[in-house]
């Protein structure tokens, strides 16, 4: 029964009936360590307190008292009526369009230019210097969210600020006090530039590693082909890549679905207009400063449905766009 | 086919990864709000001590007080001398005095399970919603009843009206501890140099605004977290102007109650100010306490309204010489229905004691040991700022003008002195703060400031999940 499990028998095709095999102490502590204990630990820490929170999004708890008395769906129906969340899930949406496309395309030209970009002549490499930008560019990532929020907030400021200092240096006198942050116009945008600084030096490296992957053979041929770098670049790279991607998208996708610490860093009320107003800082203060924690529960099961259609939908486009057709996988 | 098999396996544990991240903002929010609560049978019977002169309400011998206290402007070292003396007069008792900022977010799970602390200074950005638990705290009017250490009996010894922003529905659910008082500050320094005075109506600040301009200098100016600030002055400004009526049209949340006319006049003042361009720009997108220095440091804009903490919030950031003194809000005519010495006043820091508490009477206890002249009388020294306790501040105010131009504004006020709670009580300073920076910023006109205002106090009325509290 289990003394050839690596020779290929003659009925492969056939569904292989399977003999059960005896609980060995082996076998059963097997199943302890690699199944039950992370299924025990993925349900009691993953799957009960989402099962809890959509309980809770049920209910008009308000957070400071042991019971709670059930109100069906009327949570998502205040939240449907609630113009300042639906500004808020407008925002988280904007986010998750414009911040994933911006970060990948930014980081994907930079990490071609520092692995294939450089000389048409010999080898295949990156423009000079480049370890040294991949370095610089990597910097960003390296300082804790919450801190680049700060650095900017600084930057943005009105009167002392150094964007505004250097504009009005140069003559442009209309940005004397402009408030970057402080505007419906430039709120959102100038949020979006802050998280997209962040990120763009370590999509950079990823895609480097993804690219350093890919055999040189393949470049030099397409070379010999006669195809240029912006050729190579969609031609080559992208394909082969695709799936690194395809993951980055997913991962900026839910960090801007979320954006939590930069908003709450560069605009604690939300900003103009609540023009950088996003879900999670909603959330808490619906839970903790106004004490509707089913409403604030509800909130929470909004963004997590957002955040999986938002999965979904790369899922599937990536699939429409040829991902399965490829003939070549790694 | 089984490179093909691999793909799905990835996928799946991609979506699977999904999944979890996608959960994590959910479950990390709430994990702790786990709903189940244990033991809230037995708090009601927390034993009791003998009832004595010392002792007058009974707290039991060698208990422990938890005091949870908001660890804001004021710091919690006023607690733990309060705490120490209370140590030493009830020997063996202990008091565990513990600082933090999120109170919210602390005591939430502690109240759930029914084991929240028996002293809590529920204050700051993070402070708990009164309605919220508004069932689950001791009326405080014993402790007011009761004796000080130095045996008087504390009603006795404090400023008029201090129970009022604590007393909920004819339970004083709180007792707010510091005096505050809400003014327009300036430096007297340097309006005495320029031969400014301050202004009494709104007409005399639009005339101030303009020579502030003369002189290189704004009116006023704003931080983007503050701008509801200008809101205090505007309520406290209407309420001046057209009585008690005004007041308690907001506080219970009226149709159209931001339409009064008084109030109206109020915004029109306050709207010829910021089109004429008195008003420093840029507000919207500075943060507030940078905004404040360039009040009080660099002297951008003359006048700057807030509560007296500004002073304290502000020591390290202040010219020096500047001289800080305040002033009480503008009325729109000389003939107003309250005086124009009328002040906004309220006691702040509110501190509660939940009645699930283990040692509710150790929670009075020392509640009434801070209410005691010794305690009192340090906090004013150390916080430049007066607590609800008279006579506590000597005439020199410790050497800071601005605390004795509270005092003499409190004392020009007399009895004319208000406050409202519609703000705090409902928490609708958040929607209001968006409503103010765009005001401010000269983007929204009067109408729309009058329109947004009301749509967020329509609000609180319809939605049947929110107590309402009557005031009369």
């Amino acid at each position: 029964m289990i003394e050839s499990p690596l020779v290929p028998t003659a009925d492969t095709e056939k569904p292989r009936k399977k003999a059960r095999q005896p609980w060995t102490f082996d076998r059963i502590s097997f199943v302890l360590v690699f199944l039950v204990l992370p299924l025990a630990l993925f349900s009691v820490f993953v799957v009960w307190p989402f099962v809890q929170a959509f309980w809770y999004s049920l209910t008009d708890w308000s957070g400071f008292t042991p019971d709670m008395n059930f109100v069906g769906l009327e949570n998502y129906q205040k939240l449907l009526d609630d113009d300042i969340f639906m500004t808020s899930l407008r925002n988280n949406i904007f986010l998750a369009i414009v911040v994933p496309f911006v970060t990948v395309v930014l980081a994907f030209a930079l990490a071609t230019m520092i692995t294939v970009g450089g000389s048409a002549h010999g080898a295949t490499r990156g423009l000079k210097g480049s370890s040294f930008y991949r370095v610089i560019s990597f910097f960003p990532y390296t300082i804790p969210a919450i801190v680049i929020g700060l650095i900017w907030l600084q930057m943005f400021d009105p009167s002392n600020g150094l964007l505004n200092g250097v504009l009005t240096g140069i003559g442009l006198d209309g940005f004397e006090s402009y408030p970057w942050l402080g505007d419906t116009r430039t709120a959102m945008p100038a949020s979006m530039f802050v998280i997209i600084w962040g990120f763009v030096g370590f999509y950079m490296v990823l895609f480097v590693a993804a690219i350093k992957s890919v055999p040189g053979e393949l470049y030099d041929a397409a070379r010999i082909d006669g195809a240029g770098r912006l050729r190579t670049a969609f031609s080559v790279t992208l394909p082969l890549i695709r799936d690194n991607v395809q993951t980055a998208y997913i991962y900026l996708g839910i960090l801007a679905l979320d954006a939590f610490v930069y908003m709450a860093a560069l605009n604690p009320g939300g900003g103009p207009e609540n023009s950088t107003l996003v879900m999670p800082q909603r959330l808490l203060i619906t839970a903790f400063e106004k004490g509707q924690f089913g409403l604030a529960s509800a909130m929470g099961v909004v963004m997590a449905v957002a955040t999986l259609v938002f999965a979904a939908i790369v899922f599937t486009v990536n699939r429409l766009l040829g991902g399965r057709q490829e003939g070549v996988r790694r | 086919m089984s490179i093909d098999k691999k793909t799905i396996d990835r996928r799946t544990l991609l979506r699977g990864a999904l999944a979890a991240a996608a959960i994590v903002p959910l479950s990390s929010a709430l994990a702790a709000c786990a709903g189940s609560s244990s033991d809230d049978d037995d708090n009601s019977s927390s034993k009791g001590g003998e009832k004595s002169a010392n002792n007058p309400f009974g707290m039991a011998a060698d208990s422990t007080t938890d005091a949870v206290i908001f660890d804001g402007g004021y710091g919690t070292d006023y607690v733990s001398f309060a705490a120490t003396i209370m140590q030493k007069n009830h020997e063996g008792s202990t008091v565990k005095v513990s600082p933090t900022t999120e109170i919210s977010q602390e005591l939430q799970p502690r109240f759930v399970a029914g084991d929240p602390p028996d002293l809590i200074d529920n204050s700051g950005e993070n402070s708990i919603g009164f309605s919220t638990i508004l069932d689950q705290v001791e009326d405080l009017s014993d402790v007011l009843d009761a004796n000080n250490l130095e045996g008087t009996k504390i009603r006795d010894t404090l400023f008029g009206g201090v129970e009022a922003p604590g007393t909920f529905d004819g339970k004083l659910a709180a007792l707010n501890y510091v005096m505050t008082v809400y003014a327009v500050w300036y430096s007297s320094s340097l309006f005495e140099e320029n031969g400014w005075t301050p202004p009494k109506t709104w007409d005399e600040a639009l005339d101030l605004g303009a020579k502030a301009k003369a002189a290189g200098k704004y009116l006023f100016l704003w931080g983007k977290e503050a701008a509801t600030y200008y809101q205090t002055l505007a309520i406290g400004s209407a309420i001046k102007q057209g009585g008690d009526e005004v007041r308690l049209a907001l506080e219970n949340l009226e149709a159209n109650c931001w339409s009064n006319p008084d109030v109206q006049a109020v915004f029109e003042g306050l709207g010829k100010i910021i089109d004429a361009g008195y008003v420093k720009p840029g507000g919207a997108g500075t943060q507030f306490t940078a905004a404040q220095a360039q009040w009080s440091n660099n002297q951008d804009a003359l006048l700057y309204p807030s509560g007296s903490w500004i002073e304290n919030e502000m020591k390290d950031q202040t010219k020096a010489g500047f001289d800080m003194k305040g002033f009480p809000e503008m009325t729109v005519t000389a003939d107003s229905a309250l005086p124009y010495t009328a002040l906004h006043s309220a006691a702040g820091e509110p501190f509660m004691i939940p009645s699930q508490g283990k040692n509710v009477p150790g929670g009075k206890e020392l509640l009434r040991t801070m209410l005691s002249k010794e305690a009192a009388t340090n906090f004013a020294k150390t916080k430049l700022a007066p607590t609800i306790v008279k006579d506590t501040v000597p005439a020199d105010g410790f050497g800071s003008t601005a605390l004795v131009s509270q005092s003499e504004m409190l004392t020009a006020a007399g009895s004319d002195v208000f406050t409202w709670s519609f703000v705090d009580l409902y928490g609708t300073n958040v929607d209001q703060l968006v409503v103010w920076n765009s005001f401010l910023a000269g983007k929204s006109s009067v109408k729309e400031l009058t329109s947004r205002l009301q749509d967020i106090t329509d609000k609180i009325r319809e939605d049947d999940s929110i107590k309402k509290i009557p005031v009369t």
